[in-house]
């Protein structure tokens, strides 16, 4: 009987195997169009593009009042007109998709010369790791996985990624508030991010008549939230970013780590020096950590002024002309040694 | 933890080979463990739950068998009320809380429903019915009493059917998870058609009808008649494809470990009555209701009025069975009704059906599916007003221009469905396929293999039955 069942599980795999070829010439293309298009324009632009510009929403702009309404990675190519930037932009992405990307690049063609990477300090905080934007993003990355294209696409109704509901997010993303300590050099009186932001939130700002001020105590706890952590080597984005790095490394492509500028004056005139020090100890550890011969870090940190953020009234990296100037300015600069001959002063 | 999730195509293996590994006297230790594990994997602390029925039940069974008769019938309504009173609490707590609020509102009272804010047990409805049956067997004498806790716990919580049925006998389940069985190869390879079948049935054909659906029944005012049209169709051939696939899927499971369990579902949309419907669809549940509702009633040995009195209640009740909503119990009583109108409508006429198919039992197939199909509306919708949207939108919206919903592998699914159940009427999947010759029996399993690999739906749907 063992030997019967064997034989019909063999017939079962081969069957598979025919499946697969079929379900590739036939259905695949158009389910990766449908849930993982960066992987087409990855494989299109490959053999035309020198340089990849990866990120998320914050390189274009939504302002309605922008006269200007060129992407950052449009504004860098500007810098060097006779080199091929390929954007691949995605809503809410962040380096544990972007590493996935970066392995849909047949390396046996014409390898990039470098890849833009954006770095946004936010896409370290708890409340993006566990965003509930995740799951879609993960729905995506299981058709990445090194199986048979058939059997990725089965992963994919049997929704075996990481598909957490959004009651689950939003609990993994209390704890860590709740539980991850804060560390300043000195005393601080909150010890984490959820006492910080409770003390925020029970009358943190008043109106001249002596009630709350909510639309200020709003923002300065989700100021809060966004940029109130530590960096260190368990944070599962490192992890990625190193991911990252590593793999650019192997195969001798330069690496630029483009850090968005965040709104610090804000988030000092709100709520305080304390989170502009965390502020600039992750970017200090960020720059240190990913500066070596193979791999920049563009500091776009401090470099946009607060009137030039599009959401003053939030903590999203969405800039006007001018700060998406700055930041492809600051990028081209990085860019101009390894493309010296290319580069061009335009602004 | 759900059939068609990764988690489960990787424990049925393991369990089976364990099961076949141990000797007969340990076997129902790992069901009872494996069975735990798979309920645990949606709410763990609700476990508890099915261990107080267990116990109930296990203790009021002896209690009634070495009872005197008042007593006996002490020990019986204890058990039964236990039962019912948490199905009560978990399930329709807050809908006669809610249904209070409108009585009191009625005599110009104020009254302020209590919400409990809790997850209604998954399949709390299927265990319940499923271990009432076996006290109430007992009482009849019919059933001897199970000594073994571990054997009756078995039979409440067997995890092929434990949530959402069949709702099976102690005389056949029970009798069965006791029966030494030894790894036969009909039972695999019937296992196994069955498993791919149902998880076809399932992910390929009801998540595919499931998007269309959702997508018309959320504001059926935005649609085309036609489209509105399509989707009452489609949700006829999702329900029964989700319900039908995760029964055949559990009949399989069941059939790996050598236990045979109950057929849910017989071609019932090929039926040429609303009672034949009946007893061609959700099987277990018709015949529990039947046994511990309509004969206890008077079944049909009561006078017409009396009788269809009787049948109203049966249907309503069941129609409550599945959900804490006036619109489960109009969809019940709406079945009752045609029900009624099909013999009042046979005596006055002295109608009876031919077995012999002819194109007017043809024609009797689509009158039945065009009732049924209208009377899901009520099962679907979540409450009247989206049901009248649904009925107005479906006469009254043939200006509107299409939306476009793309309704191609859809409506191939409702073909496919069509076609297998003409294939296997009256009879079964595993059946049917093994009388063919191997060429084409591999074949049918290469097209429901790609089916199943490469069409599946993509989005996160439990089973519809889970809910009940």
């Amino acid at each position: 009987m063992i030997k019967k069942i064997c034989i019909r599980l063999l017939l079962v795999l081969f069957i598979i195997g025919g499946l697969n070829a079929v379900y590739n010439f036939t259905l695949y293309d158009s389910l990766i169009l449908e849930k993982y298009p960066e992987k087409f324009r990855i494989l299109k632009t490959q053999d035309s593009a020198e340089v990849f510009y990866f990120g998320e929403s914050s390189n274009v702009t939504y302002s309605e009042t922008d006269s200007i309404k060129n992407s950052i990675s449009e504004m860098t190519n500007f810098f060097f007109p006779t080199l091929k930037i390929q954007t691949i932009t995605k809503y809410a992405t962040h380096a544990g998709i972007y590493k996935y990307w970066l392995k849909e690049f047949d390396l046996n063609k014409q390898k990039p010369k470098a890849i833009i990477v954006t770095l946004n300090l936010r896409s370290f905080d708890a409340g993006w790791i566990h965003s509930k934007l995740e799951t879609q993003l993960q729905e995506s990355m299981v058709l990445t996985k090194s199986y048979p294209t058939i059997i990725n696409r089965f992963l994919l109704s049997l929704q075996a990624f990481d598909n957490k509901t959004e009651q689950e997010r939003e609990l993994d993303m209390l704890n860590d508030w709740k539980n991850t300590e804060l560390i300043f050099p000195q005393e601080f009186k909150y010890k984490t991010v959820a006492q910080w932001d409770r003390a925020m939130a029970a009358g943190g700002y008043l109106k001249t008549d002596g009630s709350w001020d909510m639309a200020k105590i709003n923002l300065a706890c989700h100021f809060i939230k966004s940029y109130a952590f530590n960096l260190n080597e368990s944070n599962p984005r490192i992890k990625d970013f190193d991911e990252i790095s590593q793999w650019c490394d192997e195969n001798k492509i330069n690496l630029y780590l483009n850090l968005m500028a965040e709104n610090y004056q804000f988030a000092d005139s709100l709520v305080g020096k304390e989170l502009v020090f965390l502020m600039r100890q992750n970017r200090d550890f960020l720059v240190k950590r990913y500066s070596n011969s193979n791999c920049k870090v563009v500091d776009n940190l401090e470099s946009v002024d607060g009137k030039e953020f599009i959401d003053i009234e939030w903590t999203t990296e969405h800039y006007r002309y001018k700060g998406r100037m700055r930041i492809a300015k600051n990028l081209a600069n990085s860019l101009k040694d390894q493309f010296k001959n290319a580069y061009k002063e335009v602004y | 933890m759900l059939f068609n999730s990764l988690h489960f195509i990787v424990f049925l293996p393991i369990v089976v080979a364990l099961y076949y590994l141990l000797a007969q006297k340990y076997r129902w230790i790992l069901i009872f463990v494996a069975s735990c594990y798979f309920y645990m994997a949606f709410v763990p602390k609700y476990i508890l739950i099915l261990f107080f029925i267990i116990l109930v039940d296990y203790f009021s069974a002896i209690a009634i068998e070495s009872a005197q008769k008042k007593q006996k019938r002490f020990w019986l309504i204890l058990s039964l009320v236990s039962n019912v009173l948490l199905l009560g609490f978990f399930k329709y707590f807050n809908f006669f809380s809610e249904n209070l609020e409108t009585v009191f509102s009625l005599f110009g009272k104020q009254f302020n429903p209590i919400n409990l804010e809790i997850i209604l047990p998954i399949g709390l409805s299927f265990h319940t019915f499923q271990s009432m049956s076996y006290t109430i067997e007992v009482y009849k004498g019919k059933q001897k009493a199970e000594k073994h806790l571990g054997y009756f716990a078995n039979y409440v919580l067997f995890f092929p059917q434990m949530v959402a049925g069949p709702i099976e006998r102690y005389e056949n389940l029970g009798n069965e998870l006791k029966t030494p069985h030894k790894p036969v190869y009909e039972n695999f390879s019937n296992g196994f058609r069955l498993i791919l079948f149902g998880l076809f049935v399932k992910m390929a054909i009801a998540d595919n009808l499931a998007p269309y659906v959702n997508q018309v029944y959320e504001a059926p005012f935005k649609y085309n008649s036609v489209e509105v049209l399509t989707a009452v169709l489609f949700f006829s051939f999702q329900i029964y494809a989700d319900f039908y696939g995760y029964s055949t899927i559990a009949v399989g499971c069941a059939k790996m470990l050598g236990i045979t369990i109950m057929d849910n579902f017989k071609t019932p949309y090929l039926s040429k009555s609303v009672s034949e419907f009946w007893s061609r669809w959700h099987i277990s549940l018709s015949t529990w209701f039947r046994d511990y509702l309509y004969i206890p009633l008077g079944g049909n040995r009561v006078t017409l009025p009396n009788w269809s009195i009787n049948i109203l209640i049966v249907f309503m009740v069941s129609g409550l069975w599945h959900g804490a909503s006036w619109t489960f119990v109009a969809w019940g009583a709406l079945h009752g009704a045609m029900l009624l109108l099909e013999r009042y409508f046979s005596r006055i006429f002295n109608f009876k059906i031919k077995e012999k198919w002819s194109f007017l039992n043809v024609l009797l197939v689509i009158k039945t599916f065009i009732i049924t199909n209208f009377i899901w509306i009520f099962f679907r919708a979540k409450d009247f007003a989206n049901a009248k949207d649904v009925i107005k939108s479906m006469l009254y919206n043939w200006q509107i221009p299409q939306a476009n919903l793309d309704f191609r592998l859809p409506a191939i699914g409702v073909f496919v469905v069509l076609l297998s159940d003409i294939f296997i009427y009256n009879s079964r999947i595993d059946t049917r396929l093994s009388t063919m010759k191997p060429y084409y029996r591999w074949s049918i399993y290469t097209l429901l293999l790609f089916g199943l690999l490469a069409l599946s739906g993509t989005q996160k749907l439990a089973f519809i039955y889970f809910q009940f």
